[in-house]
């Protein structure tokens, strides 16, 4: 209690005095560490997180609760290395209630760690081993609550889909149950096998594996092996868990034309399934038969104040004897910066899914089509803190309750 | 008759010439805090090309003459250029109603800011051939702490005085004040943002003082 009362006095001491904020200062210079002349440093730095939630049942996206307050606290902690001019290596770990918004008990995990070697000194050349962020699209770069305008993902990045990993449908029947398409569907029917479904790309995608990326002139280029599709879920991260036997490859091609504009495409490919979904496999098949395939658009626009992010993604997952079951996602996004401190985020999201043949032989849809509109305001008590509201209105399409909305506040300490 | 009278005027006129180009000047060391250590950069998510090594430069201490001056009506327009993700000049000492501008000389975009009492401004994004050069007016004396919403690495520091007579020192420590007003005055030595020493000094015209700030 005493370090919990401790803690949000220092929080709420952050955003007001100026004491406060030069302890931050001095914390970020003591965090610093050199040695060998300068030629090693690390750096620790984090992120403090309070976040809310008063939501709707079933409860939305990736949100983990059958209740309608969520608090979600995160500590994210990053170290930063810089070995001579030509090796650097980064790590975070996390201390929260589970990778994404849960009602469980108070976990650590190690999220991401990677080492970098860079030959050139112009960049155009580097690679990359570890576990770290995908190279697929552009919203994995901002993905922090601190440079994140809202307090939750783009849809693409948490909409479940009727597809699991775990488990292989055995007739189209089971894959429209997964996919909650029948509209009388209860909303505690939709929660109860929610952590079963796999949206097209699961947050920032944290997967085990290799990169190489760089940038010439007004191109930039990345590609990646990774341990587990796009669509996989974090514990499918580890290599630990998962092993390297069916891998996913992905890349990215960026063109530049002007410091204003920024496009790429992007495409992946890999198997989807978990090892634990062997048994269920149709015998005559194996894992590489179920694959994701992912193309991805993306669009990034910023002058002055104004700040603006698309990205469209095509996706397949591959169902042998049952479908193709395609999928459009896409989401727009604007930031503007009022004044100095307060700034205004809107995004449109939206998920459209394609039709299979059910077992009537019927052409149906094999989800529920999705259209998300968020809207976020912030406000910045100084370098270091920084306070969101979100509200997020859902629509589904066929459901029971046709509309969900959620209401989500976050205080970010930087340090 | 008239060469007599006139010879005493012109002794007396050169002897007010020489008092007021005798310089009055302050000179002396500042003992400087430690240099930190370069920062690191977070390239996480990025490809930064330069490979990461942030020059930084050593500190410096500003060392100004605190009293009632007036304000001159126009201020020279002083500059605070970003090149290679840093602050080409990251201390810089102005007046009160100075301009300063921000040219940006990299070939990516920044994004300088501040949430300082004294100033608090956010340019926005801007590329290097962005014209007018942005630019703020700094009014309010006070220390204003310069980030940049792109790159979290880069500090700058414009520490804005109510003075005419100031300057920068050296990375040693040493400085010099020319050109100062006889009087009595407190002299400040601003080191970092929790330090600033000070004086009292005695000035008269055309001398020369050594002071130190140990
Ligand atoms: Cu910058």
């Amino acid at each position: 209690m005493k370090i919990a009362r401790t803690f949000l006095y220092l929080l709420l001491a952050a955003t007001v005095e100026a004491r406060a904020q030069s302890i931050i200062e001095q914390l970020d210079n003591a965090l610093t560490f050199s040695a060998f002349d300068g030629s090693c440093r690390v750096r620790l730095s984090g992120l403090v997180d309070l976040e809310a939630y008063h939501l709707e049942q079933p409860a939305p996206a990736l949100i983990d609760t059958d209740r309608h307050a969520l608090f979600n606290p995160r500590l994210s902690l990053f170290l930063d290395a810089q070995f001579g001019s030509h090796v650097y290596a980064f790590a975070q770990s996390r201390v929260d209630r589970g990778f994404d918004p849960s009602d469980s008990g108070g976990r650590m995990r190690l999220d991401e760690y990677a080492v970098r070697v860079t030959p050139w000194d112009d960049g155009r050349f580097n690679v990359q081993a570890g576990k770290f962020s995908t190279v697929v699209g552009n919203w994995a770069p901002r993905h922090d609550s601190w440079e994140n305008p809202f307090i939750n993902a783009p849809l693409p990045y948490e909409n479940p889909t009727g597809v699991w990993d775990s488990m292989v449908p055995e007739e189209t029947y089971d894959l429209l149950q997964w996919s909650h398409v029948n509209a009388t569907d209860k909303p505690q029917d939709v929660y109860a096998d929610k952590y079963l479904r796999n949206p097209i790309i699961w947050g920032p995608s944290y997967a085990t594996g290799m990169s190489v990326f760089g940038a010439l002139g007004k191109f930039d280029y990345a590609a990646e092996i990774k341990n587990s599709a796009l669509s996989s879920r974090p514990e499918a991260w580890n290599i630990t868990d998962v092993g390297f036997s069916h891998p996913t490859y992905s890349g990215r091609l960026g063109w530049r034309p002007d410091e204003m504009w920024k496009f790429g495409i992007s495409a992946s490919v890999g198997p989807y399934l978990m090892p634990s979904a062997a048994s269920t496999v149709p015998p005559g098949h194996g894992f590489g038969d179920y694959r994701e395939i992912l193309l991805g658009q993306d669009i990034r626009f910023a002058w002055h104040h104004f700040q603006l992010w698309a990205e469209f993604f095509e996706v397949r997952f591959d169902i042998p004897g049952i479908a193709h079951a395609d999928t459009f996602s896409y989401y727009i996004e604007g930031r503007y910066q009022i004044t100095p401190q307060f700034f205004a985020a809107l995004r449109w999201n939206q998920q459209l899914f394609g039709s299979i043949r059910n077992d009537d032989n019927e052409l149906q849809r094999w989800g529920r089509d999705a259209a998300r509109i968020d809207i976020a305001l912030g406000y910045r008590f100084t370098e270091y803190t920084q306070l969101k509201l979100q509200y997020s209105l859902l629509r589904e399409d066929p459901a029971q309750n046709r509309y969900n909305n959620l209401f989500a506040v976050q205080f970010t300490l930087r340090f | 008759m008239r060469l007599p009278l006139f010879l005493p005027i012109v002794c007396v006129l050169l002897l007010i010439r020489t008092t007021c180009l005798a310089d009055t000047v302050i000179e002396g060391h500042v003992t400087l805090p430690k240099s930190h250590a370069a920062p690191v950069m977070n390239k996480r998510y990025e490809i930064v090309t330069k490979n990461g090594v942030v020059a930084t430069d050593p500190p410096r201490a500003v060392v100004y003459l605190e009293g009632k001056f007036s304000k001159p009506a126009n201020l020279p327009v002083q500059q605070m250029a970003q090149k290679n993700l840093a602050f080409v000049t990251p201390l810089l000492a102005v007046q009160a109603g100075t301009k300063v501008e921000f040219p940006n000389l990299d070939d990516t975009f920044h994004n300088i800011f501040s949430y300082s009492p004294a100033k608090r401004f956010d340019l926005g994004r801007y590329r290097s051939d962005e014209r007018p050069i942005p630019s703020q007016v700094f009014d309010v004396a006070g220390l204003v702490t310069l980030h940049c919403d792109i790159h979290e690495h880069m500090r700058g520091l414009i520490l804005v005085l109510d003075t005419p007579h100031f300057t920068t020192s050296d990375t040693e420590g040493h400085y010099r004040l020319t050109g100062l007003p006889a009087g009595h005055y407190t002299l400040k030595a601003w080191v970092d943002s929790k330090t600033t020493k000070e004086q009292p000094v005695d000035l008269k015209s055309g001398g020369t003082l050594h002071l130190d700030f140990p």
